[in-house]
């Protein structure tokens, strides 16, 4: 372990010296106050915040997973190249324990550097409302929805395979189904997904003078003087002329009218008018949950509105609550990006022990950039690949979940909206990126390593 | 026996990327290094030295065949740990300093952080460095990089000093200072590996030597062996008054024995060190290294009970070192050899001969044969073409050694 540890220090040493962390530092000591001051957002205080937590975190990983990078490939490769490694490896220490001691030094490194920067960061963000003059109402808004940790509830997805079926079975009877539909096993699979989606979509709508209702189960807030917040956005069927639309809101347990209990916790109802296409949040005190964490939100279109109201899938609606500080939130987010640098210096020291310092950085580098955007590849490909689905499912697919998807879990998805990132998920993100797949990079790289011939043939 | 270094037929075939043989570059080498034995690797550039150094120590790995260090594999921590390396060239972390550099290779030994701040002032003190203790070794001239380089392979008080090239770009009183430390760590004990084309340093120091070239050993055996003359005799005295000189030449005339008096030359390299130390009696100042004669005292017997936890292992090997004397310094042959080599080396420049015979007190010594003829004699005892091109003295120089013996005679006469 002291070896391992002499290691580290000196691998330190070189990243400092060698003024590597130096010009990420400065770059980041720079830019970090600027932006705090120069980034006004919509306007707003919450705009601010936003934009600068946003901008300031999503620089700062980026910044350190280009240093961790460079820095891991250097350390190793530099040794290598230099020829360093041969009074090193001739010492009594073994190879791996020379991998373990460059890794340790690395993360040793990213983990000072991100708690400086993500101190500096969390410091500015808190004393924002100093800096700047907002009234009350701004204070009361990002208290609410940015100086918070928000648990996220949405409702379940339902099952609508019986439907379509039963659809289906309908049409084919009427004789409603396009002309050798059914021989054609392809344009068979794209009619029933579009009739899927239809039924889906219908289950998100609400026509004139009907109502929409959602059932939350566990609902669980951490304070209960601390309000809900019921957040939504509206999809049309036809432009309003205002562009906005009329609702009624009912939330609270609905089980008291429908079984007549007798009323025990308060069923709140609210008038709104909402433009379209923009999110809302409707404050709901958290005294509307039943005992047993039970809530339903219900939403009516009142038939002041021409329009049948979709709320789309993914973020049509959702329920939040306060399930934990800013600060907790914040240090979760922080710890987030760094199982990213961990990852990111195993995958450099691996890359490091085979290939040369430029080649090492451009695959490491093509590895950050599909990891950082495999949900657009991933979702593009699920597009155009019906008809090559064999190799895309086995081999493309599976590679790219081989990699971390950093693009999923971004720090600044959870801080920007105040979301809760919660310790099992984060625990759950550690277990696959760094336990898993770092653990898995850093075996093969001891092993390569282990293996090759540090010294080249000079004859 | 256990042998300090031992190799199988070692041999490593370098091939191309797709695995086509392209040159072989060790070539069924088989050689044995004793243990307390200093021995030399000699051979051209491209011989293959540095390449069997490299499978020795683990860095490379054989195409065939075994390399032993200490009777097992360099790599393991057990036998390494009683291993010192200085590389072909010193391969240092530039961002370190001179004293870092020390203590980082200190750790990899585990050593506690007594004896490696103890060991790391040392030996650069040594080496003559503690004035640029701290700073960065990038910065380091060659022949500095060079000492920080050796100071590093000596850091674990190692068994087996495995050294490529050591005396390349270093002045001369660091290429004597490593002879000296060479023969002195004989003395203590230790098997000295030694691989060198700079063959008046591998002459000074080795009992042993191996040629190599092509990957093969052409040549292998003791260097009195190799070198030593038998049909000769050189006596060297002090200053013989003319009276005994006369009588010495009435006897060698009864012999009918052709001979030669002369004074002998110093060499350059003691006349540069004797010029360097005056200049610095008078404190002149110099901003590289400064370079000492002296041994690092963790390295010889006596400092090692004060310093060393494990003074009584010191102990035991110092005494079974000096009941036993080894070593060519201490072997009465090897003073015979000495003399042969002072007339070998003689400087060219006329002026600088003037200076040694200002600097030192004259001495005579007496050669039955004629200097050149010597020389031709010795190359053809090392027997190898190679070998005589590298060591092959100029036309010029024999002349001038023709001249400064005459009026060698002329003076004393």
């Amino acid at each position: 372990m002291r070896k391992i540890w002499a290691v580290a220090v000196n691998t330190i040493k070189q990243a400092l010296r060698m003024k590597i962390a130096a010009v990420f530092t400065v770059l980041l000591l720079i830019l970090l106050p600027v932006m705090g001051f120069k980034m006004t957002g919509d306007g707003t205080l919450k705009g601010r915040l936003q934009t600068f937590v946003s901008y300031g975190l999503s620089l700062t990983s980026f910044l350190l997973c280009l240093f961790t990078i460079i820095a891991s490939i250097y350390t190793l490769a530099n040794d290598l190249s230099r020829r360093q490694i041969y009074t090193v490896l001739t010492k009594p220490i073994r190879r791996y324990q020379l991998i373990l001691g460059k890794l340790l030094g690395i993360i040793l490194l990213d983990t000072i550097l991100l708690a400086l920067f993500g101190g500096i960061i969390y410091a500015i963000a808190v004393n924002m409302p100093n800096f700047i003059k907002a009234d009350e109402e701004q204070l009361t808004q990002v208290r609410n929805e940015f100086y918070t940790a928000r648990a996220s509830l949405k409702p379940a997805e339902q099952d609508v395979s019986a439907d379509v079926e039963r659809e289906f079975e309908k049409l084919k009877k009427n004789r409603q189904l396009p002309n050798g539909l059914e021989k054609n096993l392809g344009a068979l699979r794209g009619y029933k997904g579009e009739l899927r989606r239809r039924i889906e979509l219908s289950k998100r709508a609400a026509p004139v003078g009907t109502e929409l209702l959602w059932q939350f189960q566990n609902v669980k807030p951490q304070d209960p003087n601390q309000p809900l917040f019921v957040r939504f956005k509206y999809d049309v069927a036809v432009n309003p002329p205002d562009l906005a639309i009329y609702s009624r809101w009912l939330i609270g347990d609905d089980r008291q009218i429908r079984y007549g209990t007798g009323i025990k916790t308060p069923i709140y109802s609210i008038d709104r008018k909402d433009l379209i296409r923009t999110f809302y949040e409707i404050e709901v005190p958290a005294d509307a949950v039943a005992d047993d964490g039970y809530l339903v939100v219900a939403f009516l279109n009142v038939p002041l509105n021409d329009t049948v109201v979709i709320f789309p899938p993914e973020d049509g609606l959702e329920l939040l609550y306060k399930a934990d500080t800013f600060t907790a939130n914040f240090v979760r987010a922080v710890i987030l990006i760094g199982l990213r640098l961990i990852f990111l210096a195993a995958l450099g020291l691996l890359a490091a022990t085979f290939l040369s310092f430029a080649v090492a950085i451009l695959l490491s580098l093509s590895v950050f950039l599909i990891a950082n955007t495999s949900g657009f590849i991933l979702e593009s490909f699920e597009y155009v690949s019906e008809n090559i689905s064999g190799f895309y499912n086995y081999i493309f697919k599976s590679l790219i979940e081989l990699m971390p998807q950093f693009d999923k879990f971004s720090a600044s998805a959870f801080l920007v909206p105040g979301r809760l990132l919660s310790w099992s998920l984060l625990a759950k993100l550690a277990l696959s990126t760094v336990c898993v797949k770092t653990v898995l990079l850093v075996l093969l790289a001891m092993f390569i390593f282990s293996r090759r011939e540090v010294a080249k043939a000079t004859v | 026996m256990e042998y300090a270094v031992e190799t199988i037929s070692l041999t490593k075939i370098f091939s191309d990327w797709w695995g086509r043989n392209k040159v072989c570059a060790v070539d069924d080498l088989n050689f044995k290094v004793q243990t307390n034995e200093v021995f030399g690797l000699l051979g051209p550039n491209g011989s293959g030295k540095t390449t069997t150094l490299k499978m020795l120590l683990g860095l490379l790995h054989p195409t065939k065949g075994k390399a032993l260090c200490l009777g097992g594999d360099a790599t393991d921590p057990k036998i390494n740990t009683r291993i010192g390396f200085l590389p072909e060239e010193s391969y240092l972390y530039r961002y370190l300093t001179a004293a870092e550099t020390l203590d980082f290779y200190g750790r990899l030994f585990k050593l506690p952080t007594k004896v490696r701040k103890m060991r790391t002032d040392a030996l650069l003190d040594m080496v003559g460095l503690k004035a640029v203790a701290s700073r960065q070794v990038g910065a380091f001239s060659k022949g500095m990089a060079r000492r920080i380089g050796l100071a590093q392979a000596l850091i674990n008080d190692p068994d087996l000093l495995i050294l490529d090239e050591p005396t390349t770009g270093l002045d001369p009183i660091g290429t004597r200072q490593i002879k000296d430390l060479i023969i002195e760590l004989a003395k203590r004990g230790k098997t000295i590996l030694l691989c060198s084309h700079l063959l008046a340093d591998v002459e000074d120091v080795c009992d042993r030597i191996a040629i190599l070239y092509g990957g093969k050993i052409q040549a292998e055996g003791h260097v009195r062996d190799l070198l030593q003359r038998t049909d000769k005799t050189e006596i060297t005295t002090g200053h013989l008054t003319h009276n005994a000189l006369s009588k010495i030449e009435q006897i060698m005339d009864g012999e009918h024995a052709e001979y030669a008096v002369t004074s002998p030359m110093d060499k350059l390299e003691t006349f540069f060190i004797s010029i360097v130390e005056k200049a610095r009696q008078q404190a002149l100042p110099t901003s590289g290294a400064e370079s000492k004669t002296q041994i690092s005292d963790f390295l010889t017997a006596q400092a090692a009970e004060k310093a060393r936890p494990a003074a009584i292992l010191d102990k035991l090997v110092s005494t079974s070192v000096s009941s036993q004397p080894s070593g060519p310094a201490a072997s009465p042959q090897t003073e015979q050899v000495h003399p042969v080599k002072t007339s070998k080396d003689m400087p060219a420049d006329d002026l600088l001969r003037k200076l040694t015979e200002d600097a030192q007190p004259e001495t005579v010594s007496s050669d039955r044969e004629e200097p050149v003829q010597a020389q031709e004699d010795e190359q053809q005892a090392a027997g190898d073409n190679i070998l005589d091109r590298l060591t092959g003295p100029s036309q010029p120089k024999e002349k001038q050694q023709q001249k400064d013996e005459n009026g060698g005679d002329s003076s004393n006469a």
